[in-house]
């Protein structure tokens, strides 16, 4: 499967030295201009990756804002002159991976590539069926996954929710209407969560009857849902940035 | 097979085209006088995609060898649009004008743009031997 990747570059016409690595690569690429506007994109969840170009600290500090807003999603910093050892601190604090130009268009190629290479697309569901064991099957673009976690919750449900998007598979276990376990991909407890939270495409299958050994989230399902749901509104509060 | 100028003119175009798109929005909004209220964030993005039209609409139409016959009537458009709220100001037939360049200007870019993608498809298809063998077997031949 083709690899997505969104890049937010401020002058892509004329700072375009990572643009024009990226030209050579397979990859299905979509260039954005301000912040605003990769949000909006990154919410409709069509890409696999996020690349920043620019000044380090500006990179750095858009590419933080962002990590807060999705923090499964790999993002890059394609740095356009070296960077200081405070904004490589940072990016290894946040999961950012950190590209400085290279001397050459090769150099810098080489490292883009490694980047692309370590984007997972695996978790990708391919396959798609009903099976009997599922007690609710439904699209996320009809009712969200808070929505149907309410649901459930609420009716104190045990058992095993599978969200499938583009980003991967998720998994949440539900305990007499608590929410026990979360996971998704390296993600777990209530970062799982509030990733599954912004999906808007995508399949979730419930298992009833399905317990998890782990638990991974304490707090009440409510003070999970406040906590989302405002974390969400500052995500759309930055598209009128 | 994948051609690095190719695609960097499609990627040129693209960025181009969104521009020109982007500034129809704003100038459809500011000219339907049935929408009363213009923002001053709506002001600000016109500002910005026109500073960005002005400054990279001859870099890219020069890249795409068409600069001869778009550039002046791209200037005319972007000459004409001043703000958002200057467009109301604008009489009938300059409005007309103004549509007529913009549309100028969109056509030809999408029918470049169309092209490229076909010239995209066209090799993807082919591997880099096949390509440059293709090359080789059309060459004209020369009488002696």
């Amino acid at each position: 499967m083709e690899i997505r990747v969104l890049i937010l570059n401020a002058d892509p016409v004329f700072q375009d030295r990572a643009l024009v690595v990226f030209d050579r690569l397979n990859l299905q690429t979509e260039i954005v201009r301000t912040f605003a506007e990769a949000i909006v994109a990154l919410l409709a969840e069509n890409f696999d990756a996020f690349a920043i170009e620019g000044e380090p600290q500006a990179a750095m500090e858009q590419a933080t804002n962002a990590r807060q807003h999705f923090p499964s999603l790999p993002i890059v910093c394609l740095c356009t002159r070296p960077h200081r050892g405070d904004v490589a601190l940072l990016a290894e604090q946040q999961k950012i991976a950190l590209v400085s130009y290279a001397r050459t268009t090769r150099g810098l190629r080489r490292r883009i590539e490694r980047f692309v290479r370590s984007i997972d697309t695996e978790g990708a569901p391919h396959a798609e069926g009903v099976d009997p064991c599922h007690s609710l099957v439904g699209n996320l673009n009809q009712f969200s996954a808070a929505e149907i976690l309410q649901m459930s919750c609420l009716s104190q449900r045990s058992g095993r929710f599978i969200f499938k998007s583009r980003r991967g598979n998720s998994e949440i276990y539900l305990q007499h209407g608590s929410v026990r376990h979360a996971v998704f991909g390296s993600l777990e407890g209530e970062s799982a969560v509030a990733e599954v939270f912004r999906w808007r495409q995508g399949r979730f299958y419930f298992e009833e009857g399905v317990i998890s050994q782990v638990q991974t989230v304490d707090r009440p399902w409510a003070h999970l849902l406040i906590e989302n749901l405002q974390k969400l509104d500052e995500t759309l509060d930055l598209v009128s940035l | 097979m994948r051609s690095q100028k190719l695609e960097t003119s499609l990627r040129l175009l693209t960025l181009q085209l969104e521009s020109w798109k982007k500034l129809h929005d704003l100038v459809t909004y500011g000219l339907d006088k049935e929408k009363p209220i213009i923002s001053s964030e709506q002001e600000r993005q016109f500002t910005e995609t026109r500073a960005n039209l002005l400054q990279e609409t001859e870099y890219i139409f020069r890249q795409l060898n068409i600069l001869d016959g778009l550039s002046g009537k791209a200037m005319n458009v972007l000459q004409r649009t001043v703000s958002v709220r200057g467009l109301r100001d604008l009489t009938g037939e300059d409005v007309r004008r103004l549509e007529m360049e913009w549309n100028a200007v969109f056509t030809k870019l999408g029918t470049i743009q169309g092209q490229l993608k076909a010239r995209r498809k066209q090799l993807a298809g082919q591997t880099v031997i096949a390509y440059y063998l293709g090359r080789l077997f059309r060459w004209p031949a020369i009488a002696a």
